[in-house]
């Protein structure tokens, strides 16, 4: 990746209607290393559809999507999954694995792709947890768990590893009050070194407190991805 | 205003068909057209219920091919795919023994001390070991152990990674970049195989020994333990020291296999009332077609 290219670029990416629902218009975005940009949505499942999009999951009919300099729609199973690797994510469904305790589904995508350590990542996973309320790391099932611990959970998860992008879908609703400040903490710090955030969020509330570090924001609607003016 | 919508196809296909032909034969083709106009819809029927009965076959084939492929490379064994690889053996063998142990005993109840019963009354003891050994341990052990297999766990599996695709954790899985297949297909397919192994093997032996308690305490077997294993072993060629292990094997390999392509196919009209027949069917078919494939060829 070259060291003034852009982290993730939407370049007139027109999704396929069928497989994501989302309406076949062109959507731009550029995001930086180090930007965080901020996505009006307050329709969740769009939100999501969207975030998939960016990480490639959606097959597109025109434009393309790069992320680090490289185009999802020309890699290969194994390119994709490794380049997805470096994403931290947020979602709000679907993203806990009930075979697992919840300790192992927030070190999961960790342990598959890299040969880190155990007990680096336990102990990485374990520092974060602390960071965001955890007494340590919770083992049991995530379904056992409540919507706060899931959404510290959620955080934990994503910011493991040192991500280069996070894509963040609106968990302000979960998140506990006393654990919004170290999450914006640990974005700021992962920023810092160079990761890209895309944020989506359902009011102005979510991120208010965060509004003068935002470099982008923007409105997701049906008929696509419009620029709004930073505050 | 002019209609300018293509015709139907059965129309193009005869017009087609009626340019092509020769004008002296205009009245056969033509007729002939209309034939196949007549059963093109039957013809599309039968090809889309074809399809959609071989597309499992084919996937399986597919899926074995890839699972086999896959587990040679040292990258896909990472640490969440061991680490689901002995959970599933786990779950197979120890979910899986005591069935295995309680139906072994009813089999060898019934099959060893009737062999050895009628076989002596015959006056052909000494073709007991042949008999238990074709009867028994190669054609009946691996269908039970698939049944038992399937049971116990197939549907286990099946229903997990069903449950799972249909709540959206299996895209969740594939958005940070963890291969459903790697992570789930693989490591429990191969779980299947070594604890189809395991308990093909457990079976063999439970069922030939309490066989031989029952036999020996009718009186029906007056040899030593001993003397009825080594008439049994003695009893084996050697295709069957091959035939026998691979069986289980293979018996294994295609239960988790099966359980976990049906599982990871399921589309979102699916609910668990339509998985868990299909799932069933499938593995029972699976079970059959494994030992029907040996019994053909040796």
């Amino acid at each position: 990746m070259a060291a003034n290219a852009p982290l993730l670029e939407l370049r007139d990416a027109v999704p396929s209607f069928d497989e994501s629902g989302l309406m076949p218009a062109p959507y731009n975005l550029r995001i930086m290393p180090g930007e965080c940009a901020v996505i009006d949505c307050r329709d969740f499942e769009r939100a999501a559809m969207f975030a998939d999009l960016c990480t490639g999951m959606i097959p597109l009919t025109q434009g393309s999507i790069k992320f680090m300099g490289l185009d999802w729609s020309t890699l290969h199973d194994r390119q994709l999954n490794a380049l997805r690797g470096r994403i931290g994510r947020i979602s709000r469904h679907g993203s806990w694995l009930s075979l697992f305790g919840t300790h192992l589904n927030i070190m999961l995508p960790h342990l598959y792709h890299t040969t880190d350590p155990f007990e680096n990542v336990v102990h990485r996973a374990t520092e974060l947890g602390h960071t965001f309320g955890f007494p340590g790391l919770p083992i049991t099932a995530p379904d056992r768990l409540s919507g706060a611990d899931l959404a510290r959970a959620a955080c934990v998860r994503a910011f493991m590893g040192r991500p280069d992008l996070l894509i963040l879908e609106d968990i302000s609703d979960m998140l506990p009050e006393e654990t919004v400040l170290p999450f914006f903490e640990t974005m700021t710090a992962a920023r810092d070194r160079g990761c890209g955030v895309l944020w989506f969020v359902r009011s102005s509330a979510a991120w208010h407190e965060y509004r003068k570090a935002v470099n982008i924001h923007m409105r997701l609607l049906d008929e696509g991805l419009f620029s709004l003016r930073v505050v | 205003m002019t209609d300018t919508s293509p015709p139907p196809p059965e129309q193009q296909a005869s017009s087609v068909l009626a340019q092509m032909a020769p004008p002296e034969d205009s009245k056969d083709t033509g007729r002939f057209a209309t034939l196949i106009g007549r059963f093109a819809p039957w013809l599309a029927a039968i090809g889309r219920l074809t399809r959609h009965q071989v597309r499992f076959t084919l996937l399986l084939i597919g899926a074995g091919w890839g699972t086999l492929r896959e587990s040679l490379r040292p990258n896909s064994w990472r640490r969440p795919v061991i680490y689901e690889f002995r959970a599933t053996l786990r779950q197979v063998i120890g979910g899986g023994f005591l069935s295995i142990v309680i139906t072994a005993t009813l089999a060898g109840l019934m099959v060893v001390s009737q062999a050895a019963y009628w076989l002596g009354y015959a006056g052909m003891a000494q073709m007991t070991g042949s008999i238990l050994v074709s009867v028994l341990v190669r054609e009946i052990s691996p269908i039970l152990v698939g049944i038992i297999l399937m049971g116990r766990s197939g549907m286990l599996s099946l229903t997990e990674i069903g449950m799972m695709v249909l709540g959206g954790e299996v895209r969740g899985l594939q958005a940070r970049g963890i291969d459903p297949f790697l992570a789930l297909v693989m490591p429990r397919t191969f779980a299947f195989t070594v604890g189809g192994f395991t308990l093909g093997m457990i079976f063999a032996v439970v069922s030939l020994l309490m066989g031989f308690v029952v036999a020996h305490a009718s009186g029906a077997i007056t040899s030593s333990v001993w003397t009825f294993f080594f008439n049994v072993l003695a009893a084996m060629t050697t295709w069957d020291y091959l035939i026998i292990p691979l069986k289980f094997v293979l018996v294994g390999f295609f239960v988790g296999l099966g359980a976990c392509i049906s599982g990871l196919t399921v589309s979102s009209n699916d609910t668990m009332a339509t998985i868990m027949p299909r799932g069933f069917a499938r593995g029972i078919m699976l079970v059959l077609v494994v030992n029907i494939l040996f019994m053909l060829d040796f």
